[in-house]
């Protein structure tokens, strides 16, 4: 029988927790020959509302911006590395805007089918405004979603092992 | 690490006793360097850290919140103090400011430092919620709003 799912996205924030993701992505994509993709997005939509809520100068908000995009960049190179030690296809891309929007969007776009996250936040405020992106994603994806604890240092194990 | 993980009892001062802007950012600072162990030296780069970034633009919005914060190069992990003063201070904005959260985060992980700033402005966007901060009166009641 095959696998449920025939393309799936990774989602990767300049975390631990999304590497680590991305591992599992790797390996379920490994085991499974689906297609996998991998996408930063780089928040600018928390850029504006900092600069527009003056938390943020203009001159910080092209400082941040640009860090972002070298952090995207460099998470992207690693994990095109990471899937190319074990002989995984993927597509990559770093998009800017509202992380869970985007992910929403090219989730509808690329059909794909299983969405993989770094972990979600431990409950600890019924605030509402205190949702990281990772919780929207789960919310609101289309499709069946995986959600790997960083925590899991059998991922780093497995990974290096198969 | 998320803004509801970066808040830490010990990091919270209330009632705050700066009279200005500078010591406002003193305050904070020497609560994080007596937490973490900081060498005079060391928070003395913080504080101008904090300062510097303070001189471009202040971090005082309109509803009495101030939100300096800096990026600093090798720290470990991103830190947020929060401050709480009786009697507003001229802390650069058009209003005077009586809520502080300092933001101090890892310059090689923009990411966290973006989010843990948006974190903050997104829960001080309710008036309620400034209402019950601006009235704590310790420690322990700033805590318990994060985590009601």
């Amino acid at each position: 029988m095959d696998a449920p799912y025939k393309r799936i996205l990774v989602y990767l924030d300049g975390s631990e927790g999304s590497m680590t993701a991305a591992m599992y992505a790797i390996l379920l994509a490994a085991s499974s020959k689906a297609s996998l993709h991998a996408v930063y997005v780089v928040n600018t939509k928390a850029l504006g509302d900092l600069v527009r809520s003056r938390i943020l100068i203009d001159q910080e908000k092209s400082e941040f911006l640009s860090d972002l995009q070298k952090d995207a960049a460099r998470h992207i190179r690693h994990t095109e590395r990471l899937a190319s030690s074990k002989d995984v296809a993927i597509t990559t891309a770093s998009i800017e805007g509202s992380p869970h929007k985007e992910i929403v969007s090219y989730i509808k776009n690329n059909d794909i089918d299983l969405l993989v996250l770094g972990s979600v936040n431990v409950i600890r405020s019924r605030r509402d405004e205190l949702t990281s992106e990772n919780d929207r994603m789960l919310r609101t994806s289309p499709c069946p979603v995986v959600v790997v604890r960083d925590s899991d240092d059998n991922i780093w194990q497995q990974f290096e092992e198969v | 690490m998320a803004f509801l993980e970066a808040i830490d009892k010990d990091l919270i001062k209330v009632p705050m006793t700066a009279k200005n802007g500078k010591e406002a950012v003193e305050e904070l600072v020497s609560l994080y360097a007596a937490k973490h162990g900081l060498l005079p030296s060391e928070t003395e780069s913080v504080i101008s850290h904090v300062l510097d970034r303070e001189k471009l633009g202040s971090t005082a919005m309109e509803n009495g919140i101030a939100i300096p914060h800096a990026k600093i190069e090798g720290l470990k992990e991103s830190a947020v103090v929060i401050g709480v003063s009786r009697l507003p201070i001229d802390f650069g904005g058009d209003k005077k400011s009586s809520i502080f959260f300092l933001v101090l985060a890892p310059a090689e992980n923009p990411a966290e430092h973006i989010q843990i700033l948006s974190s903050i402005a997104k829960v001080c966007s309710s008036e309620l919620f400034v209402r019950m901060l601006s009235s704590s009166k310790t420690k322990e009641d700033v805590y318990q709003l994060f985590f009601d």
